[in-house]
């Protein structure tokens, strides 16, 4: 990719920073288009809202821009931004008010208890799963799950990590994490089986 | 193993190797065998999610306000126009400098001369006045570059390019304040473009000098 654009004549991303840091405008728009996708997807998935999101991409990407002549490219810059982004929707959830994570037990009750679904003859959720379905489903999370999902499964940060930014265990983290993909599953199973029209 | 201790053992099994027993309880059992497999495509199917959405150009426009307001882009140069008034400084001395104020009036008297009084506020009027107000410029340009060619012919061609130029300047400036007229940068690049041409139009009607 980095090649294709170079060979394009476009600048590298180094370049590109480099030039960001001397206040060139063309270089602080060539790094947002390249990182906007990443950072918006990040916001969105975790505030489910388009006009917050975009309000939070923006933020980020100020922050970054304003601290960019303290980059010295220790890390690399993708994930010095992504982290960055991940605070600034931290923040504003809990600004919101809205629980970062979960404390709570199962709403539905005991984990270990049988569940409806066992043994029952339900539709299956084999192959692949639609991505808007999906979509929907993470859109329909508790915060608080939607969170450590969007975290773990969608951005990769490994539990440690996500202990630290959202001030949690890792034991908590790993407890979320489950709960929510068994919620996800439940709503993509619901989903599926409206689809095919029964009740 | 039951299937309730499996589900206790779930989240370690997904984040890495089943152990054997777990592994021959899956062989056994459809139901739980069903929701690994589920939950698998699942974390499968979150990266997908990973940078898939785009967000509206606005988004990138109110960035680029901000960092102009808060001083952290550098204002454009003219292309090609940066080393010409310090090119000229060095040759003329203190002349190339002499009143430039003057010559932002000289300037400044041709366009409010030239410039048709604006009878509606309706943006075709608008648009038709600054049409107007440029047709003016140009003319004026080339009645300098006329004047020129009369008195200084060999300087003509130069004259002409870097009118050129700061015109280039002067109309990517009046977009930029057309664009956010709040923009206190983009006026300041404007007054700039306009700064330069007064400084060409006294080099050009000082001839006398080398």
């Amino acid at each position: 990719m980095t090649d294709r654009r170079q060979a394009k004549g476009e600048p590298s991303e180094a370049e590109a920073i480099a030039g960001a840091k001397q206040g060139d405008a063309e270089a602080f728009e060539f790094l947002y288009h390249l990182h906007k996708r990443r950072v918006y997807s990040l916001c969105l998935r975790m505030t489910a809202n388009t006009a917050e999101a975009e309000d939070l991409t923006q933020e980020a990407f100020l922050q970054l821009f304003r601290k960019i002549g303290t980059f010295r490219g220790e890390s690399a810059f993708s994930t010095w931004l992504h982290r960055m982004a991940v605070n600034v929707v931290l923040m504003h959830l809990r600004r919101k008010g809205l629980a970062v994570v979960s404390l709570d037990e199962t709403p539905e009750g005991d984990e270990d208890a049988p569940k409806k679904d066992f043994g029952a003859d339900d539709l299956t959720l084999s192959g692949s799963i639609d991505r808007l379905q999906l979509q929907a489903a993470v859109q329909r999370l508790p915060p608080g799950y939607r969170t450590i999902f969007v975290l773990h499964d969608v951005e990769g940060y490994e539990h440690n990590e996500i202990a630290d930014l959202v001030g949690c265990s890792i034991g908590n983290s790993k407890s979320q994490l489950h709960k929510a993909r068994m919620k996800l599953r439940e709503f993509l199973k619901t989903s599926r089986a409206e689809k095919a029209g029964k009740p | 193993m039951t299937c309730a201790e499996l589900r206790r053992e779930l989240p370690e099994l997904l984040e890495g190797d089943p152990s054997a027993k777990l592994q021959a309880h899956l062989v056994g059992c459809g139901a739980c065998s069903e929701l690994v497999r589920n939950l698998e495509t699942i974390i499968r199917e979150a990266r997908s999610l990973q940078a898939c959405e785009e967000p509206s150009p606005r988004v990138w426009n109110s960035i680029e306000i901000a960092l102009r307001q808060e001083g952290l882009i550098r204002q454009p140069e003219p292309k090609g126009r940066a080393a010409f008034v310090p090119s000229l400084a060095r040759r003329w001395g203190v002349a190339a400098w002499l009143v430039p104020s003057a010559a932002l009036v000289l300037v400044g008297a041709f366009l409010i001369v030239g410039r048709q009084p604006r009878v509606e506020q309706l943006p075709g009027a608008e648009s038709r006045a600054r049409v107007q107000v440029t047709s003016r410029v140009d003319v004026t340009d080339q009645q300098l570059l006329e004047q020129l060619a009369l008195d200084a012919p060999l300087m003509k061609a130069a004259y002409e390019k870097e009118l050129n130029n700061v015109n280039e300047y002067i109309r990517d400036a009046q977009n930029l304040v057309d664009e956010n007229p709040n923009d206190e940068g983009a006026r300041q690049s404007l007054m700039d473009a306009y700064g330069q041409k007064a400084v060409i139009y006294q080099l050009a009607l000082d001839r006398s000098l080398p």
